[in-house]
C-alpha cells in the first residue's frame, strides 16, 4: 500500500513538472488594452503551448496600476511581468523590483537584427541597464481641423513646418470669431520636454546630476508658450476641455500625443478630418533632436528562474513583429519593432488606410528618444512645479526668468547642490 | 442551585459580550492604523521602499511653510468659508419657501423637494463631467447663456483667481439639499402653539415670527448643520480630483486632494502622513464639537 502511495506521489510530481509555466500579467487601462491583451496571450500560448497567461484584474490606469505594484510588493503577491507607462518603470527600478533583462538579451548585435535599434532599446534603459522594453509608442504631434485652416486663408498642401510659420496660421485662425481658437498644447512635463527636444535641448545631463533645460533651447521652448498666448490667443484649457473642444470644430491646431488620433476621429466623426501633421523640428542640427516617448513599457518582476525563462519569451513574442503587429492595430500606438516598420507585409495594408497613423509612427520611428524622469524621491513632485511655471508664462510671465528659477527650485528639490 | 458568577459578573460578561467586538473592530480598523499613519508622519517614507529615516517634524513645517504646502492649507479654509454660509443660507431659505409651499400645495413642495434632494443623492463624479460640460469656455452652456445676454465669459476652471470659487459654487449645490433637508425637519418639529403664543403677543408677520419663534427654535439645528457642513467640506476631493486636479497650478490644490497628490501620485506615503495626520486632527475636533451639540439639542424645551 505504502510503495503503491509512493508511486502514485512520483506520478503526479512528474505531471507536476511536465505541466504548464503560468505567468500572471498586469496590464492597466482596460478600455484601450483588454482586446489587445487578449489577442497578445492567445497568440502567444498558440506558439507556446506549455506556457500559460494569466490575467490580474486590468489597473485604470498607469498611475493606478503602479500604486497597485508597489502595495503588492509590500503584501509580496506581485505579478510576474507587468505593462507599466514609459515614464513610471522607474519608479519600480529605484525599489528594486524590476528584474534587469541584459542576461536574456545576450548579444546586443543580434537582438538589434531582431528589432530592437538601440533608439528603441534607450526607452527602457537606467545606466547601462535594460530593466524594461516599450510595448507601445506615441509622441507629440500636431492635430490639425483643415476646415479652420481654409477658413483662414491656409492651405493644408502647403502646411507650415516651422514654428513661426505655425503661430502666424493659429492666430489667423483664433481671428475667425471669439468661440473658435487658433492653438493649444498643454502645460506639463511631457510637452515641454518635446518642445525641448524639438529645440534640440535635453532636461538633464546624461549622468542625471544637473538640470540643463535652463539653457538657449529651454528658453525658446517656454517662449513658444508665450508666443502661443500672446500672438494666437492660446486659451488656458485644462486638457479635457480642450480635448472636447477641438473635435467639437472650435479649435485650429492641437498639439497632443498621438495616441489619441483614434479618439479624436471619432469624436470628429463627420464634421471635419482630423489631419495629423509632424511636430516642427526647431533645432539647426536635426541630429540633436528627439521627441520623448510615451506608451507603455514591459518589465519583468518574477526572481523565480523557471518563471523568469517563460517570462522572457512572453516578453520577446510581444515585443517582436508579431506582437507589435496587434498593438498598432488593435490601439493606434506605434510600433516599438523596427521590423515591422522596415518589413510592408506586416502593417502596410494598415497604414494605406490610416495615413494620419503613418505620418505619427513616421514621426516616432525618427526622432524616438526617452521621456526623462526627475531622479529620487522628490521626482514625480517636481513635473508639477514644471507644469506651474508654464501656467506662468503663458499669464505673462518673462520666460528666461522663470526657467532659470524653476531650474534652481528643481536642483534644490532634487537635491542637485 | 446558586449562580456560577456574581450578578455583578455576569453583567459584566455581558456587557463586554455586547461592546467588545465594535470596540475591538474600532482599534483595528481606526486607532491603529492612525497610530502608524502617526508614526510615518515623521519619517521620510516612500510607498513601497524597503526603507526609511526618521525626520521628526520636518513634514509638519514643510506643510506649514513649504508655499505649495501653505496654498492647500488656505485653500480649504477659503472653500469652507465660502460654502458654509451660502449652503447653509439657501438651504435655510429653501427650507422656509418649502414649509410654507407644503401647507397649499403639498406635491409641488414634494417635487421640489425631490429636485433639491437630487444632487446629495447622485454621483459626484459623474455630476463633475457634467459640470465640466456646462462650464467648458467656448461650447458650455454657462457661457453660451452669458453671450447670448451680451455678457463675456469666464475661464471658470481654468482661471487662477475664479477656479476655487468655481468649486465653491458646485460644493454649494452639491450641499443644499442635505441641509435643506435637516432645516425642514427642525421646522416641522416646531410646535404650532408657540406660534400661536407670538401672535397673541403682537408677532405674527412673518419677519416677527421667524426672529421670535423660528430663528431661536432653529437654533440647534442651525449649529448641527453648520457643523456637517464644515466636515464636509473640509473633506472636498472629487470634484478637485476630476475637474482641475488642484490646478492650474495648484490654484485650486485642498487638503485632502493634497494628501492624494503627495501620497499616490507623488508616492510621498510620509508626507502624506502627516496631512493626513493634520487633516486627522480638524476631523476630531468637528465630531467633539458635534457631540457637544448633539448633548444640548433640547436647550429650549
Amino acid at each position: 500500500m505504502r510503495t503503491l502511495l509512493l508511486t502514485a506521489a512520483i506520478a503526479l510530481a512528474a505531471t507536476g513538472a511536465h505541466a504548464q509555466t503560468e505567468i500572471r500579467v498586469h496590464y492597466a487601462i482596460p478600455t484601450i488594452w483588454a482586446d489587445t491583451q487578449e489577442a497578445l496571450a492567445e497568440a502567444f500560448m498558440a506558439a507556446n503551448p506549455d506556457i500559460e497567461v494569466v490575467f490580474d484584474g486590468p489597473a485604470e490606469s498607469y498611475a493606478e496600476g503602479v500604486q497597485r505594484l508597489l502595495r503588492e510588493s509590500v503584501a509580496g503577491t506581485l505579478p510576474d511581468v507587468a505593462y507599466l507607462g514609459l515614464n513610471r518603470w522607474r519608479i519600480l527600478e529605484a525599489r528594486g523590483l524590476t528584474q534587469p533583462l541584459d542576461p536574456f538579451i545576450g548579444d546586443a548585435s543580434a537582438f538589434a537584427a531582431a528589432g530592437f535599434t538601440p533608439a528603441l532599446r534607450s526607452l527602457g534603459q537606467y545606466r547601462g541597464q535594460q530593466h524594461a522594453l516599450a510595448t507601445s509608442a506615441s509622441s507629440l504631434v500636431m492635430y490639425v481641423n483643415p476646415e479652420l485652416v481654409e477658413r483662414a486663408g491656409g492651405s493644408m498642401e502647403d502646411f507650415p513646418t516651422t514654428f513661426d510659420g505655425v503661430i502666424e496660421l493659429a492666430a489667423r485662425i483664433d481671428a475667425l470669431g471669439d468661440t473658435v481658437d487658433g492653438i493649444w498644447v498643454d502645460r506639463h512635463d511631457w510637452r515641454f520636454q518635446s518642445l525641448l527636444g524639438s529645440h534640440g535641448g535635453r532636461p538633464m545631463t546624461p549622468d542625471e546630476s544637473d538640470i540643463a533645460f535652463d539653457d538657449e533651447a529651454g528658453i525658446a521652448a517656454a517662449t513658444l508658450y508665450r508666443r502661443f498666448a500672446d500672438e494666437a490667443g492660446m486659451k488656458s484649457y485644462i486638457d479635457d476641455q480642450a480635448r472636447q473642444a477641438f473635435p467639437a470644430g472650435t479649435l485650429g491646431i492641437m498639439l497632443e500625443s498621438s495616441s489619441l488620433l483614434t479618439r479624436f476621429t471619432q469624436a470628429a466623426g463627420d464634421r471635419f478630418d482630423v489631419t495629423v501633421k509632424p511636430l516642427p523640428v526647431a533645432a539647426e542640427d536635426p541630429g540633436a533632436v528627439y521627441f520623448p516617448t510615451g506608451g507603455s513599457a514591459i518589465v519583468m518582476l518574477t526572481d523565480d528562474p523557471d518563471k523568469q525563462q517563460a517570462v522572457w519569451e512572453y516578453v520577446q513574442f510581444v515585443t517582436g513583429p508579431e506582437g507589435a503587429q496587434i498593438v498598432v492595430e488593435n490601439t493606434g500606438y506605434a510600433p516599438t519593432n523596427a521590423l515591422v516598420l522596415e518589413d510592408e507585409a506586416y502593417l502596410g495594408a494598415f497604414y494605406a488606410d490610416n495615413p494620419n497613423a503613418l505620418v505619427a509612427h513616421t514621426q516616432v520611428a525618427r526622432y524616438a528618444g526617452p521621456w526623462y524622469a526627475y531622479p529620487g524621491a522628490e521626482g514625480v513632485a517636481v513635473t508639477d512645479l514644471i507644469a506651474a511655471a508654464l501656467v506662468e508664462v503663458t499669464e505673462g510671465a518673462d520666460p528666461e526668468a522663470t526657467i532659470g528659477d524653476l531650474a534652481d527650485t528643481l536642483r534644490s528639490r532634487l537635491g542637485m547642490n | 442551585m446558586r449562580p456560577l458568577l456574581t450578578r455583578a459578573w455576569r453583567e459584566t460578561v455581558t456587557d463586554m459580550w455586547l461592546a467588545g467586538p465594535a470596540t475591538l473592530a474600532m482599534l483595528v480598523l481606526i486607532f491603529i492604523p492612525v497610530g502608524i499613519v502617526a508614526i510615518l508622519s515623521v519619517t521620510d517614507y516612500q510607498f513601497g521602499a524597503r526603507s526609511f529615516r526618521w525626520v521628526g517634524v520636518d513634514n509638519y513645517v514643510t506643510l506649514f511653510t513649504d508655499p505649495i504646502g501653505r496654498r492647500a492649507l488656505v485653500n480649504t479654509l477659503i472653500y469652507v468659508a465660502v460654502v458654509i454660509p451660502f449652503s447653509m443660507g439657501l438651504a435655510l431659505a429653501v427650507a422656509l419657501g418649502l414649509h410654507r409651499l407644503a401647507a397649499w400645495w403639498p406635491w409641488l413642495s414634494s417635487l421640489l423637494r425631490a429636485a433639491y434632494f437630487l444632487p446629495v443623492a447622485a454621483t459626484l463624479v459623474a455630476m463633475a463631467i457634467a459640470w465640466q460640460m456646462l462650464l467648458h469656455p467656448n461650447i458650455g452652456l454657462v457661457n453660451s447663456t452669458l453671450a447670448a445676454i451680451g455678457l463675456p465669459g469666464r475661464d471658470w476652471l481654468s482661471d487662477r483667481g475664479l477656479v476655487l470659487y468655481t468649486l465653491a459654487a458646485i460644493g454649494i449645490w452639491q450641499t443644499v439639499g442635505y441641509n435643506m433637508v435637516l432645516f425642514l425637519a427642525g421646522l416641522s418639529a416646531i410646535p404650532q402653539h408657540l406660534y400661536d403664543a407670538a401672535a397673541v403677543d403682537g408677532a405674527d408677520r412673518g419677519w416677527d415670527r421667524f426672529w421670535t419663534v423660528t430663528w431661536p427654535m432653529l437654533g440647534p439645528t442651525t449649529l448641527f448643520v453648520a457643523v456637517i457642513t464644515a466636515t464636509n467640506a473640509f473633506q472636498v476631493f472629487e470634484t478637485v480630483a476630476t475637474l482641475t486636479r488642484g490646478g492650474p497650478a495648484f490654484a485650486s490644490d485642498t487638503l485632502v486632494y493634497a494628501l492624494y497628490r503627495e501620497g499616490f501620485v507623488y508616492f510621498k506615503a510620509g508626507y502624506a502622513s502627516a496631512i493626513t495626520m493634520v487633516f486627522f486632527v480638524v476631523v476630531v475636533v468637528l465630531t467633539l464639537l458635534q457631540f457637544r451639540v448633539l448633548e444640548r439639542r433640547v436647550h429650549y424645551r
